[in-house]
C-alpha cells in the first residue's frame, strides 16, 4: 500500500517539511515506515529507535501535533477517513521542548537530567497472574528459589512525550527559565517570563519523584522538598496534557496532584 | 585531527561493553554509531536474562558463561534486570523424558536448576498450562536491553570515552599494514572528518561484514531474522520456557506490563528493515498459548524482527573462550594490524564480549592491564546524559 508522509528534515533555521512515499503492508507501524525510508531512498534520515515494542521510550515523535511512540502507531491508523478527493498526508515532527539533533531526533538528555539522581527503576511487582494485586509484603509463601519478591521495571519509559506535550515545559525548556501566565488589566491572559526562576522540572521528573516517595519511603521528605522548590509542582498549570499523551498510562498529572497534596499536608503537620 | 587509542564501530551492547572495558584500562576511546545507540539488534532482543538453562543440553560452556554473566550483571547492573526466575515446563512425553537430563546438564553448568511438582509450579504461576507434566525452576530473568547497554555507555563516558551516535564510519585507512585513520560522516551536521587511531574494533553485529569491508576485509556473518510478539498484560512473573531441545516459539518473557513470546529463525539476505511475517506471528501466538493458555487472547501490542548475527564458530587465533563469541584479529588473519572484529554472543553475555575484545586490543597495544568490568557497579544509565 503506497502512503505519503510529511516529515520534518534538518533543524533550526534550515528545517523544512518533505513529503515521502512508503510502500508497506497493512501491519506496518510508523517506525517501519521510517526504517523503510532510511533503508531506501532517504539513507540519512535521523530518528531515534531501539526496542520496537514500546519499552525503551526512544521513538516518541509528534504526529499531526500529538506525541506518540512511532513503534506502536499502526501506519494505516493515520489514514482513517481518507477519500480519493481528500488524501491524507500525516505530518511527523520531533518532540518540542528538547534540543533538536536533526530531523526527528532530539537529545533526550534534559529529561534524564531533570529526574533526581538515584531514582530506582525497578520495584516490587504488583502483578500476579495477569491481575494487579496489592503488594504482598508479608506473604507466607516462600519462593522455592529463595528470592524474596518479584520485581518489575517502572512503567515510565522516559519517552519525553509528556514533556513535549506540556505547554509549560515546552516554553520553559526552550527559554531556559521559568514563566507564568498572568492576567492583564483587561482580564486577558499574558505570558510573563521569569528569568530568575528555574524552568519547570516537567511532568516526567515529578512523576518519577513521586513514585520514589512510595518506593523509598526513607527519601520522602527530601523528595517532597525538591518538588516544592521553584520550578516544581507550583509551576504546573494543570493542563493535564501529560496524562493524555502518556503511552504507558503513568498519568504524571495525577502524580503531580498527589505531590501537591502531600506537600500541603506535610507543611500542616 | 582528533586522536584516540581505539575507535569502536557499532553502538550496540557489544560496542558499549568494549568501550567501557577499554576506558577502564586507561585507553582513550571513541565509539561511532550510525543510528541511535542500540538501534540495531541490541534493543530488539527478546529481553531474556539467560541463566544458561536453555543452552545446557547443547553446550555446557555457553551455559556456564551465561550463568557466570547473570551473577555479574546482578551485581553491576541490578536495576536493569527483573530477576524473577524461570520455569521450564514439560508438556509432552519427550519433554517429560528429557527432564532428568535437563536438570543434570544445568547442574553440570553450575546452574541451580530444581525440579518442583507441577502443582507447586501452578501455585507460583497460575496462568501456565494446567496440564504441565514436569516443571524445573531456574534463575532466568528479564533484561531492559536498552537501559543495560546505556549503563555501559554511561560508565564508558564517565571514564572519558567519547560516544557519538548518528555518526557513520565511512572509511578505514591503513599504512604499512597497520590501521591509521578512520573517516566519519556526522548525520547531525552532515560534515565529514578524519580520526587518527591505533586500533579499530568492529562491533557491527549482523552488519559486521559491511564494517569489515571498509578495511577491505571479509567477516562471515549470516543474518538470521528472529521475530517476537508482545501482548498487553503481565501473565506471569517468571520467564516461562518449554522443556525440550531449543526450538522456535518456546519462551515467554514477561516485562513491565507486557508478555513477549519468541522467537523464530529464518535466513535473510540482509539485516536491514526486517518485518515480521504474518505466519510467524500466528505461529508464535499459538506456541505461547501452549505455555500460557489465553496468551493470544490478550490485546496485541507489537511484533518485531531482530537480526541475529550468526557468527562463524571458529576463531583462527584461538583467543575466543566461548565458541559462541568470536574475536578475529585481522592482523594475524589478514595482515591488517590493529583491526579486530567481535561477533556472535547474546545480550546476557555483552560484558564478557567486551572483555574479550578489549583483551585482544590491549595485548596489541602492548598493555598488560586486565579487565575490571566485573568488579564495579555500573553508573546509572541516566548518568550518560550528565557526562556526555
Amino acid at each position: 500500500m503506497i502512503r505519503k508522509l510529511s516529515i520534518y528534515r534538518g533543524h533550526g533555521e534550515t528545517g523544512r517539511f518533505e513529503t515521502f512515499e512508503v510502500d508497506l503492508g497493512p501491519q506496518a507501524t510508523l517506525l517501519d515506515a521510517l526504517e523503510y525510508l532510511r533503508n531506501g531512498t532517504v539513507s540519512d534520515l535521523v530518528y531515534r529507535h531501539s526496542c520496537h515494542h514500546g519499552s525503551c521510550g526512544t521513538c516518541s515523535v509528534r504526529i499531526n501535533g500529538h506525541e506518540k511512540l512511532a513503534c506502536l502507531t499502526p501506519l494505516e491508523s493515520l489514514y482513517a477517513g481518507e477519500t480519493d478527493d481528500d488524501p491524507i498526508v500525516p505530518v511527523i515532527e520531533p518532540l518540542l521542548a528538547f534540543e533538536p539533533v536533526a530531523d526527528l531526533a532530539v537529545d533526550p538528555g534534559r529529561l534524564f537530567r531533570s529526574i533526581p539522581e538515584r531514582i530506582t527503576h525497578v520495584r516490587e511487582s504488583e502483578w500476579i497472574n495477569g491481575k494487579p494485586v496489592a503488594p504482598q509484603k508479608d506473604s507466607p509463601t516462600v519462593h522455592p528459589s529463595g528470592i524474596d519478591r518479584y520485581e518489575r521495571f517502572e512503567d515510565c519509559i522516559e519517552c519525553g512525550s509528556c514533556v513535549s506535550a506540556c505547554p509549560v515545559t515546552a516554553r520553559d525548556w526552550s527559554a531556559g527559565f521559568g514563566s507564568a501566565v498572568v492576567k492583564l488589566e483587561d482580564g486577558s491572559p499574558a505570558l510573563m517570563p521569569l528569568p530568575d526562576t528555574p524552568p519547570f522540572m516537567g511532568p516526567a521528573a515529578l512523576a518519577a519523584l513521586h513514585r520514589e516517595t512510595i518506593n523509598k519511603s526513607e527519601r520522602r521528605e527530601e523528595l517532597l522538598a525538591l518538588a516544592a522548590q521553584p520550578g516544581g509542582v507550583d509551576s504546573c498549570e494543570r493542563h493535564f496534557e501529560c496524562s493524555r499523551v502518556c503511552p504507558r498510562g503513568v498519568a504524571p498529572g495525577k502524580h503531580i496532584e498527589l505531590l501537591r497534596r502531600e506537600i500541603r499536608e506535610h507543611k500542616e503537620a | 585531527m582528533e586522536q584516540y587509542d581505539v575507535v569502536i564501530i557499532g553502538g550496540g551492547g557489544t560496542g558499549a561493553a568494549t568501550a567501557y572495558d577499554l576506558a577502564l584500562r586507561g585507553f582513550t576511546v571513541a565509539l561511532f554509531e550510525r543510528g541511535e545507540l542500540t538501534s540495531g539488534t541490541t534493543g530488539r532482543h527478546h529481553g531474556q536474562l539467560h541463566s544458561g538453562a536453555r543452552y545446557a543440553l547443547g553446550d555446557t560452556r555457553i551455559a556456564q558463561e551465561c550463568m557466570a554473566e547473570t551473577r555479574i550483571l546482578r551485581r553491576i547492573a541490578g536495576d536493569c534486570l527483573e530477576y524473577n526466575q524461570g520455569l521450564f515446563l514439560a508438556l509432552d512425553d519427550p519433554g517429560e523424558a528429557l527432564t532428568e537430563d535437563f536438570v543434570d546438564a544445568c547442574r553440570a553448568a553450575d546452574i541451580p536448576a530444581t525440579e518442583i511438582p507441577p502443582r507447586r509450579a501452578l501455585e507460583l504461576e497460575g496462568r501456565i498450562n494446567p496440564h504441565t507434566r514436569r516443571a524445573v525452576l531456574v534463575p532466568d530473568g528479564t533484561i531492559d536491553a536498552y537501559r543495560l547497554a546505556m549503563r555501559f555507555f554511561a560508565s564508558a563516558a564517565a571514564r572519558g570515552a567519547v560516544i557519538r551516535n548518528f555518526t557513520e564510519v565511512t572509511s578505514v585507512e591503513t599504512q604499512g599494514g597497520r590501521v591509521t585513520t578512520v573517516g566519519i560522516h556526522s548525520l547531525r551536521n552532515r560534515r565529514d572528518s578524519t580520526i587518527k587511531t591505533q586500533a579499530v574494533v568492529n562491533a557491527g553485529g549482523p552488519w559486521a561484514d559491511r564494517v569489515a569491508a571498509l578495511a577491505g576485509l571479509d567477516v562471515p556473518v549470516t543474518p538470521a531474522a528472529g521475530t517476537m510478539v508482545a501482548v498487553e498484560g503481565r501473565l506471569t512473573n517468571m520467564v516461562i520456557s518449554r522443556l525440550r531441545r531449543p526450538s522456535d516459539g518456546d519462551i515467554v518473557v514477561p516485562q513491565r506490563k507486557l508478555s513477549i513470546v519468541g522467537s523464530t529463525q529464518r535466513r535473510v539476505p540482509s539485516p536491514d528493515a526486517l518485518h515480521p511475517l504474518e505466519e510467524e506471528i500466528r505461529f508464535l501466538l499459538g506456541a505461547a498459548d501452549e505455555l500460557v493458555p489465553g496468551f493470544s487472547q490478550q490485546p496485541f501490542r507489537a511484533a518485531w524482527t531482530a537480526a541475529r548475527p550468526l557468527a562463524g564458530r571458529s576463531d583462527d587465533d584461538g583467543r575466543s573462550i566461548s565458541r559462541d563469541i568470536a574475536i578475529v584479529d585481522h592482523g594475524k588473519k589478514d595482515g591488517v594490524r590493529g583491526f579486530f572484529s567481535v561477533t556472535g554472543g547474546k545480550a546476557t553475555t555483552l560484558r564478557i564480549m567486551g572483555e574479550m575484545a578489549a583483551d585482544a586490543v590491549a595485548q596489541y597495544l602492548g598493555s598488560d592491564e586486565t579487565s575490571q568490568t566485573a568488579l564495579f557497579e555500573l553508573y546509572p544509565y541516566a548518568h550518560f546524559w550528565r557526562v556526555q
